[in-house]
């Protein structure tokens, strides 16, 4: 309807952006190459000495693993959870999405730096918290037994742009079907799982895959600024690993081959999520 | 789902409703309340909201022990060509996209949320081989580039959404009186679409401006770094100079809060990303 030149910005910005990278990353993933003279190529090299030279890779991807498969529900279900509680137009609905989007625009670093604070073991507010409740006081960050956890804490809280997406689903519900079910004597709960989830799969469905790839591959701040990946390798995870294996190693190659691993890895779960979530109306008129 | 007659919903309700808004809030308030405690002081033993003798030093020492103004002033020019250009560019192609019948609509979702897919890491590297080619290093314009995709594929995502809600009578009545299609995206999309316009240009915001690893990555001279670096060096510096630490970032994250308190009165609240539109 509209003339496809308006793409053209974004189609340049794609091309150059992504998908140039993306290739060329394919490519390196078979060299030798440290940014300094030209690359040469080994083959399949890099991926075997990834699994079998390599002692931190299967580290890093078994962290990663754990923290998507922790971190990504929950993050789900407290946006589902927010946008269900804050969704209905009462009184001080407003302000209360408001207060409760905020968090989300908190820079990055700056996010991460706070909670460092907060689970600081001694002066920091949470185990102060524990404490005058007499709860116990884990060393948090500390501890290679707590410090992930400390991670996907930091994680839970970012909600603010899930809810947003999920409120917009929820207003998109047509109120007439509601009140039909009611006149049908449907209950609020049948009403949740017969009306309200079939008719936001759409955005919970982006917001699931926004949420997978958040975890398999955005955390590079968090774990960057709040434990570089310590104590013990027990918070390194894949974006943090490539980083350091590229930058910090000069082994351009390896990043590259973990960095095409990830990539797959995360395609292959955004697919299955897809098809577990089969019949979902993604693509229809929302 | 009307509301219960019964008050204690009502009061179950803002209970909930604080607890749950309030527990999300606290790291700001953590963030503020230890930002004002004297630079070198030793950490209350016990949690205090306001500390005792508050106090602005930190952030005295803040703008003093580096050129964090000169850093602000250079995030503000980034996000000051950045956040506009994603604005039209995110909705050029949102335009686009929700103009096309049922099967471009579809592979375009599809093209969008593939995009989604490749995480940054995997184009650090390959981006400044990229940059460093057109000489783009240590100017401000790899910091600006994303912009061109909409600074994130589901901000194009989020448009094309609100495009597809405007009934069809209306764009072809205005084609009807010779509007182009430069004229129908300004005059009649932009207009009906402000409440997402709202929430990409405040996302974008955030994002450029607390872009941390693009300026280490493709900036060289130190008087062109931008705010988050700041925060950067001095976590590298000092990491337990806490009340300086949280000054900064409570000046690094203050222009977001209050870009976001000013969109959301002329625009955009977290309630909507759309209107009702009727032909």
């Amino acid at each position: 309807m509209f003339s496809r030149t308006l793409l053209i910005p974004f189609g340049v910005g794609a091309l150059a952006l992504i998908v140039l990278p993306a290739i060329v990353t394919v490519i390196l993933a078979f060299t030798l190459y440290d940014a300094q003279t030209a690359p040469i190529w080994r083959g399949n090299q890099n991926f075997i000495d990834l699994f079998v030279i390599d002692p931190i890779f299967p580290i890093a991807a078994r962290n990663t693993l754990i923290f998507t498969a922790v971190a990504t529900p929950l993050r789900v279900l407290g946006a589902l959870g927010l946008a269900l509680l804050l969704s209905p137009e009462r009184r001080g609905a407003r302000l209360y999405r408001s207060g409760a989007f905020l968090p989300a625009i908190v820079p990055e670093i700056a996010y991460a730096l706070a909670w460092v604070w907060v689970l600081n073991p001694v002066y920091g507010p949470l185990n102060q918290i524990l404490g005058a409740f007499g709860l116990p006081q884990p060393a948090w960050l500390g501890s290679p037994d707590t410090a992930l956890s400390g991670l996907v804490l930091a994680g839970a809280f970012q909600l603010g742009e899930g809810m947003v997406i999920l409120i917009a689903g929820l207003k998109a519900v047509p109120n007439d079907l509601y009140r039909a079910a009611s006149v049908d004597g449907a209950g609020r709960w049948a009403r949740f799982w017969r009306i309200t989830l079939p008719l936001i799969q759409p955005w919970l469905a982006v917001l699931l895959i926004r949420d997978l790839l958040w975890a398999a591959q955005g955390t590079f701040t968090l774990t960057r600024v709040m434990t570089l990946g310590g104590p013990y390798y027990s918070t390194l995870l894949m974006p943090l690993y490539i980083y350091e294996e590229a930058f910090d190693r000069f082994r351009f190659g390896l990043g590259a081959a973990a960095t095409v691993l990830l990539v797959m890895a995360a395609a292959a779960a955004t697919v299955l999520a897809f098809i577990a979530l089969r019949g979902w109306g993604f693509d229809d008129e929302a | 789902m009307k509301p219960r007659h019964n008050p204690v919903w009502g009061w179950l309700y803002h209970l909930t409703a604080i607890t749950v808004v309030g527990s999300g809030l606290l790291i700001l308030v953590f963030m503020v309340s230890t930002s004002l405690r004297a630079p070198g002081s030793i950490p209350p033993p016990v949690l205090q909201l306001i500390p005792d003798n508050p106090s602005l030093a930190a952030y005295a020492r803040a703008f003093s022990d580096l050129p964090l103004a000169r850093y602000l002033f250079n995030s503000a020019v980034i996000v000051g060509i950045a956040v506009p250009l994603t604005l039209v560019f995110a909705s050029w192609a949102a335009l686009a996209i929700a103009g096309m019948g049922r099967r471009g609509w579809r592979i375009w979702l599809y093209a969008l949320v593939a995009l989604m897919i490749f995480p940054a890491s995997a184009f650090w590297l390959a981006r400044y081989v990229l940059f460093a080619q057109i000489g783009f290093i240590d100017t401000v314009w790899p910091l600006v580039a994303p912009a061109l995709i909409g600074a994130n594929p589901l901000y194009v995502l989020i448009l094309a959404w609100a495009f597809k809600r405007i009934p069809r009578e209306l764009w072809e009545s205005a084609r009807l009186d010779g509007a182009g299609t430069l004229v129908l995206w300004s005059e009649v999309g932009l207009p009906l679409v402000r409440p997402a316009l709202g929430a990409v240009a405040v996302l974008a915001f955030a994002q450029f401006w607390g872009d941390f690893i693009s300026p280490a990555l493709y900036l060289r001279t130190d008087t062109r770094m931008t705010a988050p670096i700041a925060l950067q060096a001095l976590i590298q510096y000092d990491r337990t100079q806490w009340p300086v630490l949280t000054a900064t970032a409570v000046v690094l994250t203050l222009p977001s809060v209050l870009l976001f308190l000013w969109v959301q009165r002329t625009a955009w609240n977290p309630g909507k990303i759309y209107e009702r539109v009727e032909a």
